[in-house]
């Protein structure tokens, strides 16, 4: 079981990757901008983040870029609606372990969360 | 009007089907049910004949998720239901988990990232498909009377391009249309794309 901030502004995506989260054992703790997203970490300091990046107040981008600057290590999972290829190099290239597209699929977004975990997984 | 050439409108007819044939694999995805689509139409119209055609069926109550994006090429894509066909959609994505009270809210909530995966997932594919990159703004919801809803959006001076592309949540009578719409000055950059795009 780990620790997973999920940042994003849409209740419904929270609400769908919340339940995979929680089904699967983790422990999950919520932000609904980047903004939101950096005091929860530094707050509860989560095993993994998981975020969004089109969002209000601070996206995820310049989350990322935040949270680069900061030092953190913390693995950070992107789950987005964004199918632009620049978009996921440029994720990739500010730290992010991977990039999934809205909906992942369960399967996926527990595969994608235990690899970033460094616990292996397909 | 504005004219394109009969392999440019079947350039332009292709690279719509591939952004909206991602998006329907994509609600396949969340919902769980077959999606088919119906054959993109694109009108190609002057700024002034854009009101008056999108205005056709004013008094139709819908649901209007709008998504702009800028770029090499702007404008504004966005996303219709009918009222039924919304709660249709809504019902079958948290229906039975939905309280009474919150009913709304989770229903604009629903509905706003639905149309922002969607959407995301049309223009995306056409960015990619043009090499052209989009940025976006936040999705917005509304729902009312269509002429009065779209009156807002559509300026005069900066619409040129309509696609409207109709799909259908086969068993569920639930069907949405796309609607994209370009400004003036970068549809000519859109199109220059596209000419790029089709001479490979």
């Amino acid at each position: 079981m780990a620790r997973i901030l999920h940042v994003d502004d849409s209740s419904f995506s929270r609400l769908q990757i919340g339940k995979v989260l929680k089904g699967a054992g983790h422990e999950l703790l919520q932000a609904d901008n980047g903004r939101t997203g950096l005091l929860a970490v530094q707050e509860q300091t989560p095993d993994l983040i998981i975020t969004d990046i089109l969002m209000p107040e601070m996206d995820g981008i310049a989350f990322l870029e935040a949270l680069r600057d900061q030092g953190n290590r913390i693995p950070v999972l992107v789950v987005t609606a964004d199918v632009q290829h620049d978009t996921r190099s440029a994720c990739l290239s500010l730290g992010a372990v991977a990039l999934l597209n809205k909906p992942p699929r369960d399967d996926a977004l527990l595969s994608a969360v235990d690899r970033a975990l460094g616990r292996g997984g397909a | 009007m504005v004219r394109l050439s009969d392999d440019l409108l079947d350039a332009l007819r292709e690279v719509i089907n591939i952004g909206v044939g991602k998006a329907a694999g994509t609600l396949n995805e969340l919902l769980g049910h077959h999606i088919l689509l119906e054959v993109p139409q694109v009108v190609v119209l002057g700024p002034d004949e854009m009101a008056a055609h999108l205005c056709q069926r004013p008094d139709e109550t819908v649901s209007l998720v709008v998504l702009q994006f800028s770029g090499q090429f702007s404008g504004l894509s966005t996303l219709m239901f009918t009222s039924d066909s919304a709660s249709k959609l809504v019902d079958l994505l948290v229906g039975e988990e939905t309280p009474v009270d919150e009913l709304d809210v989770i229903k604009t909530g629903t509905l706003t990232e639905v149309g922002n995966i969607l959407l995301n997932a049309v223009m995306g594919s056409i960015g990619n498909l043009l090499g052209s990159r989009l940025s976006y703004t936040i999705p917005t919801y509304q729902e009312g009377a269509l002429g009065q809803l779209l009156q807002p959006i559509i300026r005069q001076e900066s619409a040129a391009l309509e696609v409207t592309t109709r799909f259908t949540v086969q068993s569920r009578q639930i069907t949405g249309e796309f609607l994209l719409l370009f400004e003036v000055l970068s549809f000519d950059t859109f199109v220059a794309a596209l000419e790029t795009a089709l001479q490979g």
